[in-house]
This record gives structure tokens, C-alpha cells and sequence, in this order.
């Protein structure tokens, strides 16, 4: 073994970005190996479309990354043409709103405000280290204690209302408000999207509140797309790390956590080198770090039951399609092609879909949501040449068949439902690519092909993410630490994780 | 028709047709899903054969597991406290296993047939512990509870007692070995464990061959004074011995429902089984490390020497102030030793540091009312009764 770095960061993803960054402004000697060819994880062009970019409080902790993002608007396709386009313009919103029903205009902003109060108290929890149960720390006791503060604080009334929609199902919610099923729609899609539940299932107004921490506090407002597609600003966070000295090796696959005396020492690599250094950050899944890096052996049989049953089975597929020329939606203008598209057209629609996903099946129409980035951003492709990309909801992890077998029924399901939108769609393709849960876990190395890591709801969310007694950050071996998505607060391009965990490693450095 | 019923509800052993023909009683003991004989005449009759003859006592309800695979050592050193990286082919061991908060799961004894291959023979069942434990090693674990037929045969004349029935050699075996013999045509496995503190065996074989094995002991230990043992004068033998009984001296921590009823190794007498130096991890490390480095184990087992003659069955003990600190777990008035003994959990520092004057409380039936006796105590080794014999090598023959 050759020189001897401060921390190794296994997974080159955002959050290992994030962190390193932070690491090397505290003159960290840094290595990142990343098991690709390019930095970034699941955070590609390939599988993302709108995300809101890192989050604010990160972006003050590190060095300053230059994108443009810009909001877009959120448009509900209906088969009649007659569809609903909302942007994060409040005006417009509500005339669009009253023009299917003026009631549905006042309660979706009451709604929205309400919502917003809510996520703003969970926001305010997502930002540090969980704190941990029945520790008798201080400092944890202080932060259990702040945040049912905050939610005492909410006042009585709102605090009843936060009792009661905590558990709620978004269904139950939408139905008791709105008139307009392209509304109920649009927004079950966001409360179930990335996730293992339909709308009708417990649990999913928790999912649109967290979702609205990361995307602040607005319903649509939030959902920004970045210039150049979410690489760019993998880009610009990578250019930076390095600038500041860290060292990024890329098709570097590492094999396993080397461990003595049950401390981590350091990586080695599949071709058998050994790297060494003072702390090890995984910024894999729970389930790869715990039984592939860091080996079934150093776990205790308690903690391995909780690890199994961490649920991580992904259920989003992803489609790119080039286009060699636009196709033409019924009632859309061609510059709202470039904006998000939602196929989703009722909560009941969404909830059939989920059903067939439920027994690992395949639903002939799927639930999407799509665009066309290179009509705003003609870099993304060659010269007269379109990407479509479309993100498949509820295509199981073990669908009956395997993948292998299912992908090119997707496939034509996919294109048969956006048929009924865009007709000319079968006509404008010249390329197809498919990325399935089972393509997700093989190319990124994530078990189970999970978007966020593993499922974001109330049992692995907090301080049970990824499983309690390993929530901040830590693993149960001295050294080795956990900075992926599959850590508080979860998925989304937040950054929080890998801030989060840089502070607890520099203090035990 | 009622025969049927009662074959549905409990098992019965491959040596019924045996044990239910000597069991002149008909009192009989439910035992992990299998019906065993309770008492077969006198319970005091069969104790004595223990220690002055041979006893032979039904073994077949004690879960066995097969452990098989290349990584069957490691996951064998992984699962108990105890260092087995040394473990050599046919030996036993006692060890214990733990959960993550170091609290002990159960005890048993490991059986190394080879290197590969181990058995695991405990009193709680197991199967699942085992499997969620083996997750991350590539190793095949089968329950064989009910494909393998053991007998226990204890006693000072229990080596001549084997020699006779054709194992040739056994008084070579020395303690914690065990060897595979061909006798009549059938293999049996012979090791030199027990759960009596006297000189002894277990043997296990095939269950069609169990009769067969009954038969030919019986025999060969006609002018040896063999007697079928049941499991009331287990009991006796085994309080005598210390031996500690899952279920009765300490809650398994998978079976107690009150986090606080569980019980690190050092709070039971098993301390010495827990290797914290061993180089690979092994389940509850960490937290056992901490107990010891924090010095946090907060109880004891211990034995107690009694006043009197009255057993202290489930008694409450006290100290000089008359302030509860333990309880009684097993007692017994020690037939072969004359004395009042007792096995005890008790509150540290009492039983470590402070050993005097500490007192039972003991509530003795007499014709429907209790008489309290204030009994003063010593704290003794908890190993009552152990005869030379018990690890002479080669072991005695008559």
C-alpha cells in the first residue's frame, strides 16, 4: 500500500460529490472511485428529467457550482386535447384552475399553503443528522425535542390537521377537494411517483410533503430543469473537487471494505489493489455497502434481519427515444413539449396501473411523465435530431417473465399510451433505448434498481433510514460511513446526505 | 382412536415402544414437541444409577442442526462467543451464541465432524436463528432434530457399560471427543459429553436403529447396574453438576419479552466461553466488549450452600438489610453430597464482592401450610458435584 488518504468515498453519485467537496474544503485528502466511466450515479440525463438541484443550505457549504436551471411548467395531458398546464406562475395557475371549476382554484392554493406549513416543519428536520433514540445525548434529545416543538408550534389547529394527514392516503385528500380529475391526477402522480405505493395506499400525502421540502415547499413550483441536463451540474461539482485536490478514479470497481480489528482501513479494488486510509464512505445502497463491501460477517444477526428487511425494490423504468422529428401532441404547442409532460389523466387511472405492479405485472396504458429537453437545449443531440425522454411509473422490479423478456412489451405498451396523446409518435422514432429496474441495479450498482436507495416512507425515513441503529450516518464498524441516498433525508438531488455525512466523519477525524 | 389423538398432538421417540414399556409410572414429560418418560419407578432410584451405575436417558427431543459447506468453520466461529478456529475433526464443544446486545440467545455443544461439516445440538429451537445468522455465508443448514435418535448413558460404570454393547476402545475417548462406531451392523456416533457431571456418553444413531441400541445397552449393562433415567432425575443430576438450563436459569433473549429479563454471558456464569480477543467478529462482539470495558454487567449466577435441609425452590434472597437482591433458579437437597443446594441469579456486587450474610427466604409445605425459614447462605462454585472420574483418561472400566 502506497500513500495513505484521509477518507476514500466509494460511488462517484452526487452525495459522494457533495461530500468530498466538503471534505477537501476542510483539507481532506480525498479519493472518490467510482465503479463507471463518469461521475454522477443515477443522477444522468438518461434517467432524470426535472429535478430542483441541489438544495439551498448545501449549496452555501460548498464551492459555488455555475448552472442555469429554470422552472417548468407541469402539464396534465388529457386524450381530449384539452389539457392542464400549470407553471409556478400564481395567476395564470388560477385562471387555468377556474376555468374547470373556481372552487378547485381556492382550495388548491388553501391546500397548497396548508401543505407548504408542513413540509416547511419537515424541512426543517431534513437538513441535519437525525437524531438518535434513547441515547440520552443532548444534542439528540435537543433535536427529538425541537422537532416536536416545531410541530407543537404549528398551533392546535394545524397540528390536528398534521395528525390527521400524516398517515393519509393522497386519494382520500385530492377527491375531498377537487372537481378536476386532471388535477387529482397530476398530483397523485407526484405523491406516488419513485415509489412502491398507489395512491390509494397509506403513507402518500407523507411522500408529496417530502417531496415539496426539496422542491420549496410549492406543489408544482419547485420542478426546475438544469442547462445541459442534470450532468451538467455533475460536471461543474466534479471540475470543483477536483480544483480542490481530491482525486476521482473512474472505472475503478472497489471489491470490499478491508476491515481490522473492526475498523475500516480501506478499499480494495477488484484487480486486488489495496488503498488505504483513515475513513471509508459508502455512498452505495444500504444493502450493497452492508452485504458486498463490508461483508455479511461483520454484522450481528439482528442487524442483518433489519438489513433484508430494508425495501428496496425499484419500480420505475426509463425510455429514451430519438426522435428524427417532433411529434405532434393534440392541443399542445411545440414549446410545451420541452416542459414536463404527465400521463396520469386520473387518480383511478394511476391506481389500475399500480394494481397490475402490485402482482408484477405490466398495465397495457402506463402512467408517465415525459419530454423533450433538446427543443429548449439543442446540444442534447445531434443536428436536427430530438431526445424524448419518458419515465415509466410502475414497472416492477420482479415482473413475471424477467425483464429480459418483458422489456419490448414496455416498450410497445409505453408507445401505444403516448399514441393517444401524439399519434405521429411510432413515425418519429429512430432510436429506442429501455432502461429497466433489473438495467438500474446492473449499470449503477444499486441493489434492487431503487431511485432513492430504497423506499422513502415512514418505516426508512428519519431516523430509521436506512434501519435504526445505523441512522447517522454510521455503521455499526468504527470508519466506515454511509453517504448515499439510502441515508437521512433520502433521494431527490438534494445533496443533504452527503453533507450531512462529511459532518459527522470531520468530527471523528 | 385416543391413541391416535395423543400420537397427532406429541411426537413420540424412536425408543417409545421401550421407554414407555419401562416407564412403570406412566408419568410422563412434554420435551420440545416429543412426549419423554418423567419417571420410570423412583425418581431417587434413577438418580442413584447416575451416580453409582449407569443411567440411559431419551435424548432425541434436544434440536440438532447440520451445518454443511465450505464455510461452515467460519460461520461456526462467527455464531458463538467461543474461539473454534482451532476446533480439530471429531470433538465437542460447549459454547454459547448471543444477540446483538451480547445477550445470550442459547447454550448447546458443537460437533465437529470435519471441516466442513458441523452439527449443533441445543435445547431452544433454532432454525431460524441459524438462517438469518447465515445470511452473507454460502452454507447449508438442515434441522436433523428428528432423523437422528440420541441416547445419554452416565455413570461411573457407563464406559464398561459401552465396552460390553462393542465399543471396543471407548475408554480411550477422552472428554469432549467423539468417535463413530460400527456395532451390529449400524453406526453410532459416541461422544463423551453429558449433562450430569459424572463420567458419561451420548450417543446418536439412525432412528431405525434405535431399538435395537436400547436393547443391546440394556443388555450389556445387566450386571452394571443400569437403570432408564427420566427427566426428574435429570433435573437433580444437572443441578448438581451447575449446569444451566435455557428456559430456567436465564430467559433465551429470542423467547423474553421484557429486554430486561435478557442475560449477557458474564451475568450467568458463561463468561469464560466469551473469547473478545478472538482475531473475526462474531455476534454480539461489539456489545460484549462494551460490557466489559464499562464494566456495566449487572448480575450473577452463582451456587448457593444452604442452611438446613429445606430446598429453596423459587426462593427469594435477601441481604443482611432484608433487601431484595435475586432469586433462586433451581434447588435441591443433594442426596450424594448431603447438602442444601441451590443455584441463584443474583444482583452484582452481591455473589462478586459482597458474599456474607446473605439469606433465603424459604416457604416449606407442610400439610397445607408453609413454614418460613430464614436461611443463612454461602456463595459457592456453582460446579456442586465433580468426580475425578468425570475427565479421568482412559476412563475407569470394571
Amino acid at each position: 500500500m502506497s500513500k495513505i488518504y484521509d477518507v476514500i468515498i466509494i460511488g462517484g453519485g452526487h452525495n459522494a460529490l457533495v461530500c468530498a467537496n466538503i471534505l477537501a474544503k476542510k483539507n481532506k485528502k480525498v479519493l472518490i472511485c467510482e465503479a463507471r466511466d463518469e461521475c454522477g450515479g443515477l443522477l444522468t440525463n438518461q434517467l432524470t428529467n426535472f429535478l430542483p438541484g441541489l438544495h439551498n443550505n448545501v449549496k452555501s457549504s460548498i464551492d459555488s457550482i455555475s448552472t442555469k436551471d429554470y422552472s417548468v411548467k407541469s402539464i396534465a395531458l388529457s386524450e381530449t386535447g384539452h389539457h392542464l398546464i400549470l407553471s409556478n406562475n400564481r395567476n395564470e395557475n388560477q385562471k387555468i384552475l377556474e376555468k374547470f371549476s373556481p372552487e378547485d382554484a381556492d382550495r388548491f392554493f388553501k391546500l397548497e399553503k396548508k401543505l407548504s406549513i408542513f413540509s416547511k416543519t419537515l424541512g426543517s428536520f431534513m437538513q441535519s443528522s437525525p437524531p438518535r433514540v434513547m441515547n440520552n445525548s443532548f444534542s439528540d434529545n435537543f433535536k427529538l425535542f425541537k422537532l416536536g416543538l416545531n410541530v407543537r408550534m404549528l398551533g392546535k389547529k394545524n397540528f390536528n390537521e398534521f395528525a390527521r394527514m400524516i398517515g393519509l392516503n393522497i386519494a382520500d385528500e385530492l377527491e375531498d377537494q377537487f372537481k378536476n380529475t386532471l388535477l387529482q391526477g397530476l398530483i397523485a402522480h407526484d405523491s406516488v411517483t419513485g415509489s412502491n405505493l398507489g395512491p390509494r395506499s397509506p403513507g402518500t400525502l407523507i411522500n408529496l410533503l417530502y417531496r415539496m421540502a426539496i422542491y420549496d415547499n410549492s406543489i408544482f413550483g419547485g420542478i426546475k430543469k438544469i442547462e445541459g441536463g442534470v450532468i451538467s451540474a455533475i460536471n461543474a461539482l466534479e471540475e470543483n473537487i477536483i480544483k480542490r485536490g481530491v482525486e476521482i478514479k473512474k472505472s475503478c470497481f472497489v471489491k470490499r471494505c478491508i476491515i481490522e480489528n473492526d475498523c475500516a482501513k480501506g478499499v480494495e479494488l477488484n484487480n486486488g489493489e489495496l488503498i488505504e486510509s483513515k475513513a471509508v464512505i459508502s455512498s452505495a445502497d444500504p444493502k450493497s455497502t452492508y452485504y458486498c463491501l463490508l461483508g455479511a460477517e461483520h454484522l450481528d444477526t439482528d442487524f442483518k434481519r433489519r438489513v433484508k428487511h430494508y425495501r428496496a425494490k425499484g419500480r420505475v423504468a426509463k425510455l429514451t427515444l430519438i426522435l428524427n422529428k417532433i411529434p405532434e401532441f393534440k392541443g399542445l404547442e411545440q414549446s410545451d413539449l420541452s416542459q414536463r409532460l404527465v400521463v396520469a389523466p386520473s387518480i383511478d387511472y394511476i391506481e389500475e396501473n399500480f394494481n397490475f405492479s402490485k402482482f408484477e405485472n405490466l398495465s397495457s396504458e402506463l402512467m408517465l411523465e415525459m419530454s423533450i429537453p433538446s427543443i429548449d437545449d439543442p446540444s442534447l443531440c445531434e443536428d436536427g435530431m430530438h431526445v424524448m425522454n419518458v419515465q415509466i411509473q410502475y414497472a416492477p422490479y420482479n415482473v413475471k417473465g424477467g425483464w429480459e423478456n418483458k422489456s419490448d412489451e414496455c416498450i410497445s405498451n409505453v408507445l401505444s399510451t403516448i399514441s393517444n396523446y401524439a399519434p405521429d409518435i411510432n413515425e418519429c422514432i429512430d432510436k429506442k433505448e429501455f432502461i429497466s429496474p433489473n438495467d438500474i441495479e446492473k449499470k449503477f450498482n444499486v441493489s434492487g434498481g431503487h431511485w432513492h436507495h430504497g423506499e422513502m416512507q415512514i418505516d426508512q425515513l428519519f431516523m430509521l433510514r436506512p434501519i435504526p441503529g445505523a441512522a447517522q450516518y454510521k455503521t455499526p464498524v468504527n470508519g466506515l460511513y454511509m453517504c448515499g441516498a439510502g441515508t437521512h433525508p433520502g433521494g431527490g438531488m438534494t445533496g443533504i446526505p452527503g453533507k450531512n455525512a462529511a459532518t459527522e466523519v470531520l468530527r471523528d477525524l | 382412536m385416543i391413541e391416535d389423538l395423543r400420537e397427532a398432538a406429541l411426537k413420540l421417540t424412536p425408543f417409545h415402544s421401550r421407554t414407555s414399556l419401562a416407564c412403570r409410572t406412566n408419568t410422563w414429560y412434554r420435551w420440545a414437541g416429543y412426549t419423554v418418560v418423567a419417571e420410570y419407578s423412583t425418581t431417587e432410584l434413577e438418580y442413584t444409577a447416575t451416580r453409582n451405575g449407569t443411567s440411559v436417558m431419551d435424548l432425541t427431543p434436544m434440536y440438532k442442526y447440520d451445518i454443511k459447506g465450505h464455510r461452515a468453520k467460519d460461520f461456526i466461529n462467527y455464531f458463538v462467543t467461543r474461539d473454534l478456529s482451532e476446533m480439530k475433526d471429531n470433538t465437542v464443544a460447549y459454547v454459547i451464541w448471543c444477540n446483538e446486545d451480547g445477550k445470550v440467545v442459547d447454550d448447546g455443544t458443537v460437533f465437529c465432524m470435519n471441516q466442513n461439516e458441523f452439527k449443533i445440538c441445543c435445547a431452544v429451537k433454532m432454525l431460524t436463528w441459524l438462517k438469518d445468522s447465515a445470511e452473507g455465508f454460502d452454507i447449508d443448514i438442515k434441522e436433523v432434530t428428528d432423523e437422528t435418535a440420541a441416547l445419554s448413558v452416565q455413570g461411573p460404570t457407563s464406559c464398561s457399560t459401552l465396552k460390553n454393547y462393542g465399543a471396543s476402545d471407548v475408554e480411550k475417548l477422552k472428554p469432549f471427543e467423539m468417535k463413530n462406531y460400527n456395532i451390529d451392523g449400524y453406526s453410532v456416533l459416541i461422544s463423551r459429553t453429558g449433562f450430569t457431571g459424572d463420567l458419561g456418553y451420548e450417543l446418536w444413531t439412525d432412528p431405525k436403529n434405535a431399538e435395537a441400541m436400547w436393547d443391546s445397552l440394556m443388555e450389556a449393562g445387566k450386571h452394571l447396574k443400569i437403570r432408564p433415567m427420566g427427566m426428574y432425575g435429570l433435573e437433580m443430576v444437572r443441578i448438581e453438576a451447575g449446569f444451566i438450563q435455557t428456559g430456567t436459569d436465564f430467559v433465551s433473549s429470542e423467547h423474553a419479552l421484557r429486554p430486561v429479563r435478557m442475560r449477557s454471558p458474564y451475568e450467568i456464569g458463561m463468561g469464560w466461553l466469551v473469547h473478545l480477543k478472538k482475531k473475526d467478529y462474531f455476534v454480539g462482539k461489539r456489545a460484549l466488549t462494551k460490557e466489559k470495558e464499562t464494566n456495566s454487567t449487572e448480575r450473577v449466577l452463582v451456587g448457593l450452600d444452604i442452611d438446613g435441609d429445606k430446598p429453596a425452590h423459587g426462593s427469594v434472597i435477601y441481604n443482611k438489610k432484608k433487601e431484595d437482591i435475586g432469586i433462586v433458579t433451581a434447588a435441591l437437597w443433594s442426596p450424594t453430597l448431603k447438602r442444601n443446594i441451590a443455584i441463584a441469579s443474583l444482583q452484582r456486587p452481591y455473589g462478586v464482592k459482597i458474599k456474607d450474610d446473605i439469606f433465603v427466604e424459604i416457604y416449606h409445605p407442610e400439610e397445607l401450610e408453609y413454614r418460613k425459614i430464614w436461611a443463612s447462605c454461602k456463595v459457592v462454585k456453582r460446579q456442586f458435584y465433580s468426580p475425578e472420574r468425570r475427565n479421568a483418561v482412559p476412563a475407569e472400566v470394571y
